[in-house]
């Protein structure tokens, strides 16, 4: 474990090393094996209990308790952190190790917090919240309160922002509706297209077909059976949910701009939500044009939006419509708002090469990729048409992807991540054109992130909220 | 200009290749679980005796050796290239793989190293970003190598930005 011998991989290279490697407090191997062992108690259950009897039962518990200390305490041995010039460096694992360096600069948040069992020992939790990660990377447990909010403090010093600037309440919190009055009306969508655009989805069809087999069975059999007629309304209502909930959700969807530049989404019947979104954090945006929606014209955008863990309560309550449902010419305009230059209407692509046939036997005309100086847009489906929009400022990786069958026919697919929502694809391209293709992204995302104006610096150094 | 799969940009960038060490430990893995299954499945033959049991032998011992044919083939296929901006990763055979990762987006650099590697002095190197879909994962570098590496990693990375 910690003997010496093979070379460990945690050993720092260089004399950069500013300080002793640090362990958590001591007690933090009890409390971690307390919330084990209560799993422990748990599981066995009271069957268990009245099957063995007592005495037994708190046999089992107790060696149970003791490995988990002893495991605890060996992972306690084997936990440190260090801050070695910028960046902090945290080392665990038992038999597996592990050593994480995490880049100060790329530090969202630190929040402390105190679990109950840590608030009656007086230790507190320090997490360390990095981008993108849907869950807590890197979490310190436990310090002690003084020492916690020590770290903290140090940690957004050498991060080069202020405390204030670190908190995340001005990205984005679902804010209270009270809104500043000189922000700039973008969009209004009409109630009435909402319900319409709701019927015309393949669950409001279903509706007459399950009312018609309801009657159907009534004629068939002579006899209303309660059981018949609860199970279908069940299943329809469990169809019907999504819909209706749209239309909940999206009630007098509203779109501004607020003065600094930021977009202001307000939606909701039953409960009015608002929330603000940087345009510099938005990642993707994507339009659809569902087949029923052809005959009005209408398609919808999403927002693919980054955040961390820790922010604004989760993703679940968080819309990721930009659009719920509007006609071509509103959403060209919209996407100009967003992604400035960006015409949704001179987007064009190029279709994947006609071998593709072989793996794209019916909407291989749908799919196609074309790159514009600004955004990469990627297009499929026959019957539902689909857009992804990725500027190259926001990609985070490219990956060039060959298949076993891709490999008979020479072709490839390549992907161009973002930190949330799909990534963008290129599918079944030419393995001499998908390479090309992910050599010109790598370079025209480096000239993209160039520009100070998308530095999160200029961000950060905004004119601060009130 | 040649494309192949496994090594694309042939002239233009240096690949290195992981440690051949690695083979061996992803074979001991390998053998470790055939020779666990074949002893369960040698169990099931002395008290049953019939032939299926042989067979499924014979399956495991096969497919072990086919593995491990293609473990070296797979562990050769794995590589990496330090350019100016970003780091470049190329594995697998059936499904080729290759991923451009910009330093300036990593979020934080892990080194692993399980029992197993330790003992032939190897780790793990992964670099994360913010997007869950980019896998830049270099196994079998030797120790030395992951820590300049990461350093590496992490000092190009820090030209404050958040990484978005």
């Amino acid at each position: 474990m910690t003997a010496a011998g093979p070379p460990q991989p945690t050993a720092p290279p260089e004399a950069a090393v500013a300080e002793p490697r640090r362990r958590l407090h001591p007690l933090s191997p009890v409390l971690h094996g307390a919330k084990s062992i209560a799993v422990v108690v748990a599981a066995l259950s009271w069957q268990t209990l009245s099957q063995v009897g007592l005495e037994r039962f708190a046999l089992v518990v107790a060696v149970i308790a003791v490995a988990v200390v002893i495991f605890s305490i060996f992972g306690w041995l084997t936990t440190g952190y260090q801050v070695v010039g910028r960046e902090l460096r945290i080392t665990d694992g038992v038999i597996w190790r592990r050593n994480r360096a995490i880049p100060l600069e790329r530090l969202q948040a630190v929040e402390l917090r105190r679990p109950l069992l840590a608030q009656l020992t007086g230790l507190a939790e320090l997490r360390l919240e990095v981008i993108g990660g849907g869950k807590t990377e890197a979490p310190l447990a436990y310090l002690t309160v003084r020492e916690a909010s020590a770290l903290r403090q140090r940690l957004l010093a050498l991060a080069g922002r202020t405390q204030a600037a670190a908190q995340p309440t001005d990205q984005l919190a679902d804010a209270a509706p009270a809104a500043p009055a000189f922000e700039r009306p973008l969009l209004r969508v009409r109630n009435r297209d909402l319900v319409v655009s709701q019927l015309l989805t393949p669950q409001a069809f279903f509706l007459p077909v399950g009312v018609a087999f309801v009657v159907l069975q009534f004629v068939m059999e002579g006899s209303w059976t309660f059981v018949g007629i609860a199970s279908t309304v069940t299943a329809m209502a469990g169809v019907l949910l999504q819909p209706v909930r749209r239309v909940l959700q999206d009630w007098d969807f509203r779109l501004a701009r607020d003065p600094e530049e930021r977009l202001g989404v307000r939606y909701g019947l039953l409960e009015t939500r608002s929330q603000i979104v940087p345009l510099n954090r938005v990642q993707a945006v994507g339009a659809t044009w569902p087949l029923l929606w052809r005959g009005q014209g209408w398609l919808h955008l999403r927002l693919a939006v980054a955040g961390y863990a820790g922010e604004g309560g989760g993703d679940a309550k968080r819309s990721d419509r930009l659009l719920p449902v509007g006609e071509f010419d509103t959403a060209r305009s919209l996407v100009w708002e967003v992604l400035p230059g960006v015409d949704l209407a001179a987007l064009a692509t190029s279709p994947p090469p006609k071998r593709a046939r072989w793996l794209n036997p019916i909407a291989l005309r749908s799919i196609g990729v074309g790159l514009t100086p600004e955004v990469l847009v990627t297009r499929w489906g026959l019957l539902t048409r689909e857009m992804h929009l990725v500027p190259y400022a926001r990609l985070q990786s490219v990956r060039v992807v060959q298949g076993p069958l891709q490999r008979m026919l020479g072709l490839a697919t390549v992907y161009a991540d973002t930190a949330r929502g799909r990534s963008g694809q290129a599918k079944d391209r030419d393995l001499a054109e998908a390479y090309a293709l992910a050599a010109e992204l790598a370079v025209r995302a480096r000239q993209a992130r160039k520009p100070d104006s998308a530095t999160p610096e200029a961000y950060w150094q905004s004119p601060t909220r009130p | 200009m040649t494309v192949d799969a496994l090594t694309p940009w042939p002239d233009t960038v240096e690949w290195r290749s992981v440690s051949p060490k690695l083979i061996t430990v992803e074979l001991i893995v390998r053998w470790s679980w055939t020779v666990i299954v074949a002893a369960g499945l040698c169990v099931g033959l002395v008290l049953q005796g019939h032939w299926l049991w042989q067979l499924g032998i014979a399956l495991v011992v096969v497919n072990a050796i086919w593995r491990s044919f293609v473990t070296v083939r797979a562990v050769r296929a794995w590589g990496y290239a330090e350019r100016d901006q970003d780091l470049l990763v190329r594995h697998g055979l059936l499904v080729r793989r290759l991923s451009i990762v910009p330093y300036a987006r990593m979020q934080f650099v892990d080194v692993t190293a399980g029992p197993l590697e330790r003992a032939f002095g190897l780790a793990t190197v992964q670099l994360h970003t913010a997007a869950a879909a980019s896998d830049a994962q270099i196994p079998g570098v030797p120790p030395a190598e992951a820590a300049r590496l990461r350093d590496r990693l992490t000092t190009l990375g820090e030209d404050r930005a958040e990484g978005l």
